[in-house]
């Protein structure tokens, strides 16, 4: 980096251009991940507190802080906020608009305004999501099962229609990613040589592109039910409620690895990176998101084991989900492989990949008990499921979301965040979210069903156990938010490699110039070969 | 590649190396937004398959109800339209922008003529109550659940002519474009991609064609 | 990149032949002439078959040809044919479903003709003897003693959940329907307040439940008139079952039904 680096550091893409209209109507990508990622932390705060709020009305049996039907609501909200307007494009369109064309080697993505339209998009299907807020609510959770959702009173058509909107934006997204990944790679750059990050991303843009049409076409079937009452998924006319089932699961399966193959590709890039090793299975952990990508199509009737659906489904089904644990197993040790005999760095985002690896492995196995039929007939719409998906989507996600926040915050910031503060909030999230919801498999064993604002009182000590674990893990956001902000005014100024990382986003200036790169880089070894000089600790 | 000597107002944009590649990119782009489309309309596929499989006596009562002389010309005009469209593609890939306009404005003429004949359908099915669900209210067709038959009939053709009406839009668009001769044997990707977006239209209603109107 | 950009220097865009489109379109309007053609033919299942084959010809015309894939670079065959990849899978999951679901295409009756017209071991069960109080006695313990209490005092373990509190049978005053057999039997065949129906027992059953639960307290001189019994829809001189309400599944039927299909 000898040449240009005075130049590159008075002109970035922060200061390239001034004014809020300069941002509204940006085409750099870099700027529409950072309106991305304002947007969706501030959905996730909504979000939080509507959790808060559940957990709050949970603290102790009998009706407490809300009525039953806006308890429905409330968790209702949550998920259907968290799902469609933070955890799927909390990584992809934050993070990945941010980092994909800059580990590429490319100066933008390949339609930058196909990117800020996805941006707009996704806010005006937010917008008309959260307009029901305002008029009666809905509350037939995040699932919008019919015939239920054909009947309630409550305000559905509104989410429906936003969840449709935000599909859009969803494949604009995928569709951008999987075209600069084919057109826009750096010289040298073969698929051999292609970080994990975004071999993630690519078999993520896949399922965006092939299930969220299938969601558009559920969703607008299922307004136009509410609204003229075509009948097709209504039992009063003729047609058949678990058929929405299928449809609605055959996006909202791969939807769960939308969410989960991103994180994944975050940890593939932290651990060799803070273990100052090459990966461990390069090709096994590139070929392992395929498999998921692929075999997340075909195992959706798990959702739907007590829903009517035959018992041949049902039993094809879960066998077919148990291929789900091949592909997963191979990442995890192969992260555990490349942890082997590394000399290990405890920096904020190596502890969240580390609490990722646990916390997503107890999600998975938990995943292979809801699999299995005959365990999943008891398990079903109980707090042992609830506890499992928070487990991958909290867990998975969130901390994956995390661990490259605090990877990527240097670079495209130029700031650098103070570590002890992050070490701790690291350890409040990883210690408040396992105390939240580790009690939840044990009262879903116990048979404590979902989806009530009440409970028996024999279920009280857990419950208990759980809603002070969420107060832990707020504290643990607060902090992180509390940091983030105070770096950002007055951190100090970031190095630009500053985990001393091989892949190309960290050979530019941080924060990187309007174009990315000062001169444009050419791909000659690996992105994880951490051998020799290279392999020195951070 | 040289894509600045080229003639005409096209700039490639910065983070494209060359024309080539930026055209190959937005047609990548078009195919995959097509696999999005397919998709789309396989859960209409499904639905309808669903009423074939188990209600096959209603369906084939139901359909006797449609005229399959006007499915029958329809599709007639959106195949004719898609040979005045690949004319116009290979018209602009050689740069003749008189014959680009031609030759769409035909296409345009015969979508009018498929939306004509659909809206004059739709008008007789409201007459005579042939409705979705609910709303069914013909008194000739007595078999049971005939109203999910009209609507499956309504949102798939509904939609499709939905991407007609969006096409046609796109391809007056395309026309404005060719009479400023901006197209060009090096820059003739909005015609290309809009050829295969109006295929696709056409792709589609070869199969809602047999599949509602000739139930046999 | 550099292999493939060396490869992009030596593609030309291909350029449709006029003549090869006239062709494709006059196979096209052929085909559609075959379509209708056979669709008047009746072929049975076969008409499905035919109409769906020549659709695929016709749609294979049109994105080889048309729309180019065949002079195209792999990648956006791949692209495309991906999409009808996972329609199907997208069919034959949802089919493996729906053509195996034996249950719900059943014409008639699904219930076992011993099931439906099997006598009741209690006819007349509004008067209260031995054996209807100790068949509610065991009713009872399955059914109430969560909220009402093993005493009948209203006290069970889920009682502290509860707003109303349930029923305390062994006071005399402050029922709301009332103490009489009738009046207890109206209330598990419709619910109060947070007590559900208990409409799916057979009305004998419940009528047992009534006479045990009068067991607990001084109800003695709350008997059934001729009125009381009239409004349960029940006539006391009929030697009959005491049917009242719509036939529903017994759980031990339905359970059974499930493990034989």
């Amino acid at each position: 980096m000898g040449h240009g680096v005075a130049l590159a550091h008075g002109d970035n893409y922060i200061n390239h251009s001034k004014g809020l209209k300069s941002w509204l109507n940006t085409l750099d990508h870099k700027r529409i991940g950072i309106m991305y990622l304002i947007a969706i932390l501030s959905f996730f705060l909504v979000g939080g507190i509507f959790a808060m709020l559940i957990r709050l009305n949970l603290f102790s049996p009998g009706s407490t802080l809300v009525s039953p039907s806006k308890y429905n609501q409330l968790f209702t909200y949550h998920g259907a906020i968290m799902v469609f307007m933070v955890i799927i494009p909390m990584i992809p369109a934050a993070i990945g608009n941010m980092v994909l064309p800059m580990m590429l080697g490319a100066k933008d993505v390949a339609f930058p305004r196909w990117n800020l339209a996805s941006f707009y998009v996704y806010l005006s299907g937010a917008a008309i999501a959260c307009a029901s807020l305002f008029l009666n609510g809905v509350d037939t959770g995040w699932t919008f099962y019919t015939p239920y959702s054909i009947r309630t009173s409550t305000s559905a058509v509104w989410v429906l229609l936003g969840a449709f909107v935000m599909g859009f934006s969803s494949i604009l997204t995928g569709l951008n990613f999987v075209v600069s990944i084919h057109k826009l790679r750096a010289p040298g750059m073969g698929w051999g040589k292609m970080p994990l990050f975004l071999w993630a991303l690519y078999g993520t843009s896949v399922i965006q592109i092939l299930a969220t049409p299938v969601l558009a076409i559920t969703l607008l079937l299922a307004a136009l039910e509410r609204i003229v009452g075509i009948g097709i998924f209504d039992p009063a006319l003729g047609g058949d409620p678990v058929l929405f089932q299928h449809f609605f699961w055959f996006y909202s399966h791969p939807a769960v690895y939308i969410m989960i193959l991103p994180a994944m590709g975050v940890i593939s890039e932290v651990v060799p990176v803070f273990s100052r090793k090459p990966i461990f299975g390069y090709t096994a952990i590139a070929m392992a998101t395929f498999g998921i990508a692929l075999v997340s199509f075909v195992v959706w009737g798990h959702h739907m084991f007590v829903s009517g659906q035959s018992e041949f489904a049902n039993f094809l089904f879960s066998l077919i989900t148990m291929f789900v644990a091949i592909p997963t197993g191979v990442k995890v040790f192969s992260w555990l492989g490349t942890m082997y005999k590394g000399s290990l760095h405890f920096h904020a985002p190596m502890l969240y990949a580390i609490g990722f690896i646990f916390v997503f492995t107890i999600g998975g196995m938990t995943g292979m008990f809801l699999a299995t039929l005959a365990t999943d007939v008891h398990l079903t719409d109980t707090y042992f499921v609830v506890a499992h998906f928070h487990y991958v989507m909290v867990g998975g996600s969130l901390l994956g979301f995390l661990a490259g926040l605090h990877y990527w915050f240097p670079k495209f910031s130029g700031k650098m965040y103070a570590e002890t503060p992050a070490m701790i909030a690291a350890i409040l999230i990883n210690v408040g979210f396992n105390v939240t919801f580790f009690p939840q498999f044990i009262l879903g064993v116990l048979g404590m069903p979902r989806r009530y604002a009440d409970y028996l009182p024999q279920f009280t000590t857990l419950n208990r156990v759980s809603t002070v674990g969420s107060w832990i893990i707020a504290a643990g956001f607060l902090l992180v938010l509390f940091y983030l902000i105070h770096a950002l005014l007055r951190g100090k100024k970031a190095s630009d490699n500053p985990w001393k990382a091989l892949t190309l986003e960290w050979q530019s200036p941080s924060p990187p110039p309007h174009e990315n790169f000062l001169v444009e880089p050419v791909v000659t070894d690996g992105p994880y070969d951490y051998r020799g000089a290279k392999a020195g600790p951070i | 590649m040289g894509s600045h000597e080229v003639a005409g107002e096209h700039q490639v944009a910065h983070h494209f190396k060359s024309a080539l590649d930026e055209f190959e990119a937005c047609k990548q782009a078009m195919w995959i937004f097509l696999v999005t489309e397919v998709l789309f309309f396989s859960g209409l596929f499904v639905a309808y398959t669903v009423l074939r499989v188990f209600e096959p006596e209603m369906v084939k009562a139901a359909h006797h109800f449609l005229d399959w002389r006007l499915g029958a010309l329809n599709t007639v005009f959106l195949i004719t339209s898609s040979l005045t469209m690949a004319f116009a593609v290979s018209a602009s890939q050689r740069g003749d922008n008189k014959r680009v306009v031609r030759q769409l404005i035909y296409t345009l003429i015969l979508a009018c003529g498929f939306c004509v004949v659909k809206i004059y359908e739709y008008s007789h099915k409201f007459h005579d109550k042939l409705l979705p669900g609910a709303h069914f209210g013909n008194t000739e067709l007595t078999a049971n659940k005939a109203g999910l038959f009209f609507s499956v009939y309504f949102v798939m053709t509904g939609i499709h002519a939905l991407h007609v009406v969006i096409g046609m839009g796109v391809i007056l668009w395309v026309i404005l474009r060719a009479r400023k001769n901006e197209f060009s044997p090096n820059y003739f990707t909005p015609v290309e991609i809009t050829g295969l977006y109006w295929h696709f239209v056409d792709l589609v209603w070869i199969y809602l064609f047999p599949l509602l109107y000739l139930v046999g | 990149m550099a292999d493939s950009n060396q490869h992009h220097k030596n593609h030309e865009h291909h350029i449709l032949a006029d003549s090869t489109a006239k062709q494709v379109f006059v196979a096209l309007i052929v085909l559609t002439i075959v379509t209708v053609a056979t669709a008047q033919v009746d072929l049975g299942i076969f008409n499905f078959a035919v109409a769906m084959l020549i659709a695929s010809v016709k749609a294979s015309l049109v994105f080889m040809i048309f729309m180019g894939l065949k002079y195209d670079h792999r990648e956006n065959s791949v692209i495309f044919g991906s999409s009808l990849v996972f329609m199907a899978c997208f069919f034959v999951l949802c089919f493996a479903d729906l053509l195996t679901r034996g249950d719900v295409y059943v014409k008639g009756s699904i219930l076992p003709e011993s099931l439906v017209s099997q006598p009741s071991k209690f006819p007349k069960a509004w008067v209260s003897t031995q054996e209807l109080v100790a068949h509610g006695k065991e009713l009872y313990s399955a059914q109430c003693v969560s909220c009402h209490g093993a005493e009948g005092a209203g006290n069970g373990i889920a009682a502290a959940a509860l707003n109303p509190k349930p029923r305390n049978f062994t006071v005399a005053d402050g029922w709301k329907n009332g103490p009489k057999p009738s009046q207890i039997f109206g209330t598990l065949t419709k619910g109060l307040n947070t007590m559900p129906a208990f409409a799916s027992l057979p009305p004998p059953d419940r009528w047992a439940l009534a006479h045990y639960v009068r067991t607990f307290g001084p109800h003695e001189s709350a008997q059934d008139t001729a009125a009381d019994f009239a409004k349960v829809g029940v006539d006391p001189n009929k030697a009959e079952d005491a049917s009242a309400g719509p036939t529903s599944i017994p759980v031990d039927a339905a359970i059974d039904l499930l493990s034989t299909d």
